[in-house]
């Protein structure tokens, strides 16, 4: 068996790189893949927090390389999915303790036994931008309909395809707000498809239940209800192979809109049918 | 600025405020539009602002472009004045304190010049919208530069024709069969398709395209030095790149650079001879730089499907993106105009390769 190893990714920080992992992963477990994630944001580790496995946490990645415990000893177990695993970061050590080679054996070792690695990437291009793609086949770029998230988007673009490694990278709009983009205040997904002229693996609109799901360590996914987390198990279903239809995000929820739309079909029935 | 009606038909026009030539074509622009200052003979008061022949001539033909006629001005300045006889502008009767003022020798109103348009590196200015379509190798354009600065103001607008009707600005106004219709251009698409088959592209201009004449400025004959400038650059070694160059990229190559694909922002182009982009041009463009201490080269040329590059330069000239279009959302493919930026008396000019 050998995994996919994808790198998920943005230049820019804070458009959702994390979010993001955390979610595809859990997703990715919750259709009965194995997933193993790992994050390589020594220093500024999050991905374990997202997860809720902070406390879980006793070997991490440069203990790995350090070879002070094996690595499986590092792995640790989601508390639901047993599918899903983490290597943490170290949050002691800053991207220097490890190098790119390292980080490759690493992937390499785990692709073995598993269906899918994910790699949490730092935001910036120095050396842990480099690790952290080192190993993998794939990319996934995250961004934010905003023109400094999409520049940083195209940098890294660039750097992919450079790297002979990455034979493919898709493109992950988050934080999408279609009200906005209906007054022209911002980009549209299409706009920054065409920017960047890249493929699109999914679009996640901008949830509020996203900030509460971070601070109580469960990913948004896990709700059956947040529009986000039905966008990221659409992502985690393109992934893995599946056509699956772009979300509808104007939705529209509120009680009176939808007694409104149904009144227009009525009417518009009654009218067909007078014709 | 104020602005009153004297006669019936007549109309002045004070921007004596004004400080700078740019400043005034605003302020006339703004006025002009207004419905009731359609069809009048307009008196502008000018202040002390010393503005060139060409300056004043493409104030004229602002105005007759407003449906107006330039009646006559009136000025504190003596450059203003030099430069109004030359183009045979009534000066106004009213008396002005240098109107006795010594004429001023062209080098000094070339100083006086390079004042407004002095070519900066770091003040770089816009580029310039020309509305004409390139015509190969013919450029009548020595009295055409710099008083296109107009161009940027209203250009930009499609209504207005200030480049087509400038050629007219000398004659009279309201006789449109002076106006040079544009020969036939050629698309890009055969250009580039011929470039790429490794045909001798020169060959193709030269049927297609007489040249006619150029002057410098000093009004001398250079339409061969031209056009064996542009022939030089087109036979330099060509770079092909069959990808979109990405923010933070880079393209250095000693002659010229052929992008099939789109230059994004950030990114950087740097070659001796043309730059040509098969796509969106949104980075930095440096066509006819000086690389490896050659000399650089004013014959050389950029062109885009779609021009949106943050700045143009070529060879030692420089000019940034307007403004006006720095929208973060511009950047898309709906309407591709084929353009060329290239340098028309030190200064970028950019024009469509052909009309739709």
């Amino acid at each position: 068996m050998t995994g996919r190893v994808i790198v998920i990714t943005s230049g820019k920080g804070g458009v959702g790189k994390t979010t993001s992992n955390a979610n595809i992963g859990t997703a990715l477990a919750k259709s009965g893949k194995k997933v193993v994630m790992i994050d390589t944001d020594l220093g500024l580790r999050n991905l374990d927090l997202l997860l809720g496995l902070e406390n879980r946490i006793v070997y991490t990645i440069v203990d790995v390389v350090e070879e002070r415990c094996k690595l499986k000893q590092a792995l640790v177990k989601d508390k639901k999915n047993p599918n899903l695993c983490l290597l943490a970061a170290a949050q002691t050590r800053d991207k220097t303790a490890i190098t790119d080679e390292q980080l490759k054996d690493i992937c390499k070792k785990l692709q073995k036994d598993f269906d899918y690695v994910l790699i949490d990437c730092p935001a910036g291009i120095e050396q842990g931008f480099q690790n952290a793609i080192a190993g993998a086949s794939e990319a996934i770029v995250v961004t934010t309909p905003e023109m400094s998230a999409v520049r940083d988007a195209d940098r890294i673009i660039g750097l992919l395809e450079a790297k002979e490694e990455i034979e493919s990278y898709k493109l992950l709009i988050n934080r999408v707000r279609p009200k906005l983009i209906k007054a022209n205040e911002m980009m549209s997904v299409e706009d920054v498809v065409e920017i960047l002229s890249a493929e699109l693996i999914g679009i996640i609109p901008e949830d509020t239940g996203i900030v509460s799901s971070t601070n109580k360590g469960e990913p948004i996914v896990n709700d059956e209800k947040s529009l986000a987390g039905k966008a990221f198990h659409n992502v985690a279903k393109r992934i893995s192979g599946d056509n699956v239809p772009f979300l509808d995000l104007e939705q529209e929820t509120s009680v009176l809109t939808k007694v409104k739309k149904l009144v227009k079909t009525v009417v518009d029935k009654v009218r067909k049918e007078s014709k | 600025m104020a602005k009153e009606k004297n006669n019936q038909n007549d109309f002045i026009v004070d921007v004596s405020n004004a400080r700078k030539s740019s400043e005034i074509i605003y302020e006339i622009n703004s006025t002009l539009s207004m419905p009731d200052a359609q069809n009048k003979n307009i008196c502008l008061k000018l202040g002390s602002v010393n503005l060139s022949a060409s300056e004043l001539q493409s104030i004229r033909a602002l105005v007759e472009c407003m449906n107006s006629k330039l009646k006559f001005i009136c000025t504190d300045s003596a450059d203003t004045i030099v430069a109004a006889n030359e183009l045979n502008i009534k000066i106004s009767e009213i008396p002005n304190k240098l109107k006795g003022g010594k004429e001023k020798t062209s080098a000094e109103l070339e100083k006086a010049l390079d004042k407004i348009f002095g070519d900066d590196y770091f003040d770089a200015g816009d580029y310039e919208y020309d509305e004409k379509p390139v015509t190969r190798l013919e450029m009548e354009d020595s009295a055409e530069t710099p008083e296109e600065k107009i161009s940027e103001k209203t250009s930009e607008k499609p209504s207005d024709k200030p480049a087509a009707k400038e050629k007219s600005a000398d004659k009279p106004a309201t006789d449109d069969s002076v106006i040079i219709m544009p020969p036939p251009a050629i698309s890009l698409e055969d250009e580039v398709i011929k470039a790429i088959e490794g045909r001798e592209k020169d060959e193709y201009r030269r049927t297609k395209n007489e040249p006619s004449f150029v002057f410098d400025d000093n009004g001398n004959d250079i339409t061969e030095e031209v056009r064996q400038g542009i022939l030089a650059t087109e036979k330099l070694q060509t770079l092909y790149i069959q990808r979109n160059i990405r923010s933070g990229q880079s393209v250095r190559y000693d002659g010229n650079i052929v992008v099939i694909g789109s230059a994004h922002p950030g990114c950087e182009i740097v070659a001796s001879g043309d730059i040509t982009v098969w796509g969106i041009l949104g980075g930095i463009a440096h066509a006819g730089a000086a690389l490896e201490d050659e000399e650089y080269n004013r014959y050389a040329r950029v062109r885009a499907l779609k021009m949106n590059a943050i700045q143009l330069r070529i060879a030692d000239v420089f000019a940034r993106r307007p403004d006006s279009v720095n929208l973060p959302y511009i950047q898309k493919s709906e309407s591709f105009i084929p353009e060329e930026a290239s340098i028309k008396n030190s200064r970028i000019i950019i024009q469509k390769l052909y009309e739709e």
